[in-house]
């Protein structure tokens, strides 16, 4: 027995130890969202340790931040749009202490004090982009694919990659049948996986961790992607496609928000003001690819990466663009259960 | 030529386990970034993984919770397959019942379970609920193991301690101790293994605090081909092995 | 056996252990998920009062009972590839020299030291389309193109058996381990022809072990989530991908709780049908 306690008492104390190291910041963030050397420089100017985990859903996120909300596990966190609006109103948000924060005047005027967080109290804008289609043009022949509904083609069978996120795909389906993509109508919603359903056969795989992975990996040739993993996969297969369908793009903006108990609100407020800097700002977005809402930092983008019409759209890329908006928990339950039918329907 | 057949029937089923094993190992020295093609002999994923602080720290988490949980378990496992061995108690056969419920399972009922479990507790999502977990899961691996040793065990020894003025305690300590003690580090090994092993429920247990290789290698062999996770395999693999061989060099040696 | 005046508070302090940590880690959080089961889904919290059954109705859903079905079916399929590889294979095993068996048996246990999820990743390099075995073949002039294996059915069904296989072959081999080959011996004896043997003598002797290897893999191919994850490209979902995307995405824990109470019942049955079998071979052996 004297063993056993000893032996119990032993792994309490180091679990003790471990979490008392010097200055942490938890980051919860999209997977592949954040460069390692913005993190790293980071950490060598503050001496702030960044833990650094992601998921793959704002779902997954809102679901993990609600788990842990006690312990205080995160620091900081980038929802999307609709789940910053919904995280706020649900109190699970730290207002954000503005006299701590620098450099948020550089932010594009479009692109804040949006309805979802009206004067920015809770939210400061990280990123912004679209859902659009990727296209392998090496493998793709015949017509050019140029809107949605060309994903249901014949041609495409088992060559289709969708992002593994359920309102982006039914987004889709809702704009093929002229609906908007927000749509909280049960019947329409029924319609979309109906539609949906037909296009099954032709579905590989879902992914929303790196939705250019099967592209690369030669498993899809057509289907969604983000625009800046589109941007990324560009560098080493140039076939790929970046279009933006004819129904419309999805588009979103993510924004860092410090959740209600984090520990350290402290290093999130530098680490926010950390990333606004112009430079770090344009180094995200020309690594990963994806537009920043900062105009300063939009000065110092090399041309290329400015011009790349997949990463900044042209005003005539945006048009039917719709912004994902905040739906409500009971049309959320209605698409969630067509959601898993449709994922696990043959 | 049966005897032939079924020999070159078990070398071709061992084959196809270890066939992945060996492309993880052989992949984890592949220099080519596409990873699906052999660009000849390099270590640069092995540099790029000890740069990566938190794909390390997540590997010693690992190895530490499964050092620590197979520990516990062989703890408790062995007292509890004493006790059923030994004692005469009420519930002897519910106790039975919930180890063998417990073996049998599924991971993910008794992963929401814990979960649910230490949310209402309020048991924070770390080491402990992640050790606390996976005791519980070896545990009746543990006691099965134990138990199959004491039932082939000559009952005459410890009578014999005690007539010879033997405390319970001091009998536990010189003569059962010693009879179970293949048995003890057979059942150590299983745990260690099970823990190695599980993704379920740490997928369900853990948190942010104390983060281990499942959830780390998650995203990132859902992101698509990441040569590093095959040099963490390789590692993991290699570690397991050299402490094996040390524990059976000390066991060998502590007999002479 | 009269109690020594110190074996008394070691016993109860063992016992105390024991029972207080199944009670706390086993029975309570069953009890828990039984108890989440029959509350309603609470968008803010977890879980709210009234009690009611709409958890158990929505599993009787005809949508969700399709993808109940469709797991089952890939389980089923996975559990028999693993019997009819995992039979042979042990009765082969239990009849290798002893100490070659421990080696044998040993080298069962080795793949678990590299975690399973990074196990199932290598078997991702092995199907991919521009994987190994579609190079090899392709090398070899076998086919013409590509064979598309990853993020399919039967991808999931190679992962799972791949990962489950030694759970059916340990519990096989011991009940191998166990038949006396005299009893084999007697039946030749007695005239029954190899076939006969192996039908009358040899199969009722290991059903234990084929039912307790079944219900080893049967129940965790319903629930490695990951499986479909990265093989079935987040298609061709499990019980356990139903039963994760309700605790932790769509926070409908009444529901995720009842699917896996149903596993649980699915657990009971297959143990009553092993305890059964188990007990007829006892009245057989006896008699």
């Amino acid at each position: 027995m004297k063993k056993l306690a000893l032996a119990g008492a032993l792994a309490l104390g180091l679990s003790a130890c471990g979490s008392e190291e010097p200055q942490v910041l938890n980051l919860y963030n999209w997977s592949e969202y954040m460069p390692q050397e913005v993190l790293t420089r980071f950490e060598e100017e503050t001496g702030i340790q960044v833990v650094y985990t992601t998921y793959d859903s704002n779902e997954a996120m809102y679901a993990k931040l609600k788990l842990l909300d006690d312990s205080a596990a995160y620091d900081l966190a980038v929802p999307s749009t609709y789940y910053v609006s919904k995280m706020r109103q649900e109190g699970l948000l730290m207002p954000i202490d503005r006299s701590k924060i620098e450099g948020f005047d550089n932010l594009d005027p479009e692109l804040i004090n949006l309805d979802i967080d009206p004067d920015n109290q809770y939210s400061i804008p990280y990123l912004w982009g679209t859902t659009g289609l990727a296209v392998d043009t090496a493998d793709v022949q015949g017509e050019p694919v140029t809107a949605w509904a060309d994903l249901w083609d014949e041609r495409f069978q088992g060559r289709v990659m969708l992002t593994n996120d359920m309102r982006e795909v039914f987004h889709v389906g809702l704009r093929v049948l002229g609906y908007s993509g927000n749509s909280t109508d049960p019947q329409q919603i029924e319609a979309a996986y109906e539609k949906l359903r037909e296009l099954m056969p032709s579905v590989r795989t879902f992914n929303s961790d790196a939705p250019r992975v099967p592209y690369l990996e030669g498993e899809t040739d057509v289907g969604m992607i983000w625009n800046g993993e589109a941007v990324m996969a560009q560098e080493t297969m140039p076939s790929l496609e970046y279009v933006y369908p004819k129904e419309g793009i999805i588009a979103w903006l993510d924004s860092f928000v410090i959740p209600k108990n984090a520990k350290n609100p402290d290093a999130a407020h530098k680490f926010i003001s950390f990333v606004l800097r112009p430079e770090i700002s344009a180094l995200i977005s020309e690594e990963i690819g994806y537009a920043t809402p900062n105009l300063a930092a939009r000065a110092l983008l090399p041309e290329e990466v400015a011009s790349n019409r997949a990463s900044y759209p042209a005003p005539e890329d945006m048009k039917n663009a719709e912004f994902q908006t905040d739906i409500g928990d009971e049309a959320l339950q209605v698409y969630a259960k067509y959601w898993e039918m449709l994922k696990s329907g043959q | 030529m049966t005897r032939w057949l079924s020999r070159a029937y078990l070398a071709s089923v061992y084959l196809l386990l270890y066939l992945p094993i060996v492309v993880l190992v052989v992949f984890s020295f592949n220099d080519s970034r596409t990873g699906y093609a052999w660009g000849g002999l390099s270590l640069r994923w092995y540099q790029s993984l000890f740069n990566n602080h938190a794909m390390v720290q997540a590997m010693w988490n690992s190895l530490w919770l499964a050092l620590s949980a197979a520990t516990v378990s062989t703890l408790i496992g062995a007292l509890t397959a004493l006790a059923l061995h030994r004692y005469r108690f009420r519930g002897k056969k519910v106790l039975n019942g919930m180890l063998f419920v417990v073996m049998m399972s599924p991971e993910i009922v008794l992963a929401i379970s814990l979960l649910a479990l230490f949310l209402l507790v309020g048991i924070q999502l770390g080491y402990v609920s992640l050790l606390l977990a996976h005791v519980t899961f070896c545990l009746p691996f543990v006691v099965i193991t134990v138990m199959a040793r004491l039932s082939g065990f000559d009952e005459r020894l410890p009578e014999a301690a005690r007539d010879l003025g033997a405390s319970d305690f001091t009998m536990t300590r010189t003569v059962l101790i010693p009879v179970i003690m293949p048995a003890l580090m057979a059942g150590w090994l299983l745990g260690f293994t099970l823990s190695l092993d599980d993704v379920v429920v740490s997928t369900f247990v853990s948190g942010p605090s104390y983060e281990i290789l499942p959830l780390r290698i998650y995203s990132m062999v859902r992101v698509g081909l990441k040569p590093e996770v095959n040099a963490v395999g390789t590692l993991l693999l290699v570690f397991s092995l050299v402490m094996l061989m040390l524990s059976q060099w000390i066991l060998t040696r502590s007999k002479r | 056996m009269k109690p020594s005046p110190m074996q008394q508070p070691f016993r109860t302090a063992v016992l105390i252990l024991v029972w207080g940590w199944l009670l706390f880690l086993v029975l309570a959080p069953n009890l828990l998920v039984v108890g989440a089961s029959v509350m309603s889904r609470d968008p803010a919290r977890f879980l709210s009062l009234p009690l009611n059954l709409d958890a158990y109705r929505q599993l009787l859903d005809p949508l969700y009972l399709e993808v109940f079905l469709h797991s089952l079916y890939m389980a089923v399929m996975t559990t028999l590839a693993c019997l009819l590889v995992g039979y042979p294979f042990a009765w082969a095993l239990s009849r290798v020299g002893k100490q070659r068996q421990v080696l044998l048996v040993f080298l069962l246990i080795v793949p678990f030291w590299t975690n399973s999820l990074v196990r199932t990743y290598a078997l991702k390099l092995i199907l991919a389309t521009n994987g190994l075995l579609n190079n090899a073949l392709l090398a070899l002039g076998w086919i013409d193109e590509p064979m598309k294996l990853l993020y399919t059915e039967g991808a999931v069904i190679i992962g799972l058996v791949y990962l489950l296989l030694p759970f059916m072959i340990l519990p096989l081999y011991s009940v191998f381990d166990d038949l006396r080959e005299e009893l084999l011996m007697a039946s030749h004896d007695l005239g029954a022809g190899r076939w006969a043997t192996f039908a009358h003598v040899i199969v009722p002797l290991t059903l234990p072990g084929v039912l307790a290897g079944v219900m080893l893999v049967l129940l965790p191919a319903m629930g490695l989530f990951f499986v479909p994850d990265i093989l079935g490209g987040s298609r061709n979902l499990l019980v356990g991908n139903v039963i994760k995307n309700q605790f932790l995405d769509a926070r409908n824990w009444p529901f995720g709780a009842a699917a896996s109470i149903l596993l649980t019942l699915a657990m009971a049955f297959l143990l009553f049908a092993h305890k059964l079998s188990k007990r007829r071979l006892g009245e057989e052996g006896g008699a």
